[in-house]
């Protein structure tokens, strides 16, 4: 079943994809609508991929709304989490760590 | 693709559910309970025990366990617990007071009697102390029981319910199936007269302007951009906000990405009007609460959390809650029936036990969000009709009243 999608893309704009299985590194993340990358690293479910390159400042939009900005270029493939981005609300992220 | 993935949503009627097995509680006001409470009410945290000790007898009978631990006035505390008092879902009430609090016990009793409803009042330093206030009281609560064990039903339509919804412990996968479940479920809901509820202004920070533009009158939308930007400036100052370290193992990145995910829950109909808690709604359709202490951050009012939240939804008349969670909340709450939907297969298989609804379907392939919007709306008809919810049958009853202080809804909140 290679092709079963394993990403949702909520909306068109989107730059990233969300898992919905755990995909492992170098596994092909692809949605039922055809949009697809190489993930980088391992993106465990409910994590985002990026479906393409993000700079630093850029936002990050899910569902077509901006949801938080890359605080680091972003590729194709890598997760997209509290390492490189950050809210454009609250930034309390530093509370949360183990 | 399947057919199923491209079809609209089928209205309620078009589910097949038998409708006519929903069974009301009628009330003097003209509501309807779908469900016959006797209320054990604490009114200060010094008669807590003694109130637990007069209900836990009647736990597996459904007596619920209320109450607001202050013991200096509150505004607040007094509207919510008068509301959850005389709510449709309750049938008696019996308050429990220690004597020297401050609470005013003879104006909460006198506004349930004027509802209509059976209502007594123990003050245990006049009782005698615990044992006689426990003697008493038991025996209060077992003609009422056996009263509202008998009392007939009425038939109840969808146009009856008022359904709140609430999120905890949100995953990566909340926001793309539990939630926008929901949403489809509200939707119809909405389109077949009931009146639903969406809350927590601040898991909406980020959603302003949308919700903005689905509020029926401009100035609706003005009064709920503002509520956001209250809820925005409160946990700026607090230092911290309603994003934890929960939300983000399980994949949420940010307050607005967690918020977005929320939004979903209260699908796309237009915004009738923004409640606060104890305010009921004036007429059916979709209105959104706002869950924020007015005047900012202050001693002594704790900061919020999931239960009180639900809590005030249920003071503004909620017959019973849809929570969707993602790391597998348990909760449930008292008053009003806790249906839950969890956001995927993996949590649902491990408590399925407390688990209502797997929205998990949706991210398996299995199922679409208005499919899995169908299963929602057939529980909620079921729980109308008496049947339990996976947290009732487990005998959850949480409940939550602290300190807030609120000011009075603006005059654009609720449009005719």
């Amino acid at each position: 079943m290679a092709e079963t999608a394993n990403i949702v893309v909520l909306a068109e704009t989107d730059n990233v994809g969300i898992a919905v299985r755990d995909l492992q590194m170098n596994e092909t993340a692809r949605s039922v609508d055809g949009r697809s990358t190489v993930a980088r690293e391992a993106i465990p479910l409910g994590h985002k991929v990026a479906l393409r390159t993000i700079a630093a400042g850029d936002r990050i939009i899910r569902f077509a709304v901006p949801v938080a900005i890359a605080t680091a270029d972003i590729r194709a493939g890598d997760l997209v989490h509290v390492h490189n981005v950050k809210s454009q609300y609250l930034d309390n992220v530093e509370d949360h760590y183990e | 693709m399947s057919e199923a993935w491209s079809s609209p949503a089928k209205p309620v009627a078009a589910l097949g559910l038998d409708l006519s097995a929903m069974r009301g509680f009628l009330r003097a006001d003209g509501s309807k309970g779908v469900r016959n409470y006797v209320v054990v009410v604490y009114l200060v945290e010094c008669a807590h025990h003694v109130a637990r000790k007069v209900a836990a007898p009647f736990e597996d009978r459904g007596v619920q366990l209320i109450g607001f631990p202050g013991c200096y006035p509150s505004a607040y505390a007094h509207r919510v617990l008068e509301a959850l008092c005389t709510h449709p879902n309750v049938g008696a009430v019996l308050l429990v007071s220690l004597g020297c609090e401050e609470f005013r016990r003879g104006a909460l009793r006198e506004a349930i009697a004027a509802s209509g409803r059976a209502v007594e009042l123990l003050v245990i330093q006049e009782e005698g102390g615990t044992t006689a206030t426990v003697e008493v009281g038991r025996a209060w609560v077992e003609t009422r029981l056996r009263e509202a064990e008998a009392q007939p039903t009425v038939p109840l339509t969808l146009s009856d319910l008022v359904v709140g919804t609430k999120c905890g412990g949100s995953d990566g996968l909340s926001g793309v199936t539990a939630n926008p479940a929901v949403g489809s479920a509200f939707d119809r809901l909405v389109d077949a007269g009931a009146t639903l509820m969406f809350e927590e202004t601040c898991e909406l920070i980020g959603c302003e302007d949308h919700m903005a533009g689905r509020a029926v009158t401009t100035e609706l939308g003005v009064e709920i951009v503002a509520a956001v930007r209250k809820a925005d400036a409160y946990y700026r100052e607090l230092g911290h906000g309603s994003f934890g370290g929960g939300n983000i193992k399980y994949g949420l990145s940010t307050i607005e990405e967690k918020s977005l995910g929320a939004y979903a829950k209260s699908g796309t109909r237009p915004i009738a009007g923004l409640l606060k808690p104890g305010v009921r709604p004036p007429h059916a359709g979709l209105y959104l609460m706002d869950t924020v202490n007015d005047g900012g951050v202050r001693y002594g009012i704790p900061n919020i959390n999931d239960t009180q939240t639900v809590t005030e939804m249920v003071a503004s008349g909620a017959h019973m809650i849809v929570f969707t969670t993602g790391a597998g909340s348990v909760v449930g709450q008292a008053i009003a029936p806790v249906i839950k939907c969890v956001s995927n297969s993996r949590v649902f298989q491990r408590l399925a036990d407390d688990m209502d609804v797997n929205a998990g379907t949706i991210a398996d392939g299995a199922q679409t969000v208005d499919q899995v919007g169908d299963r929602i709306l057939a529980r909620i008809v079921e729980v109308a009709a008496g049947l339990p919810t996976r947290s009732e049958a487990l005998g959850h009853q949480e409940f939550v009243l602290n300190y807030k202080t609120y000011e009075p809804l603006g005059p654009s909140c609720l449009p005719v």
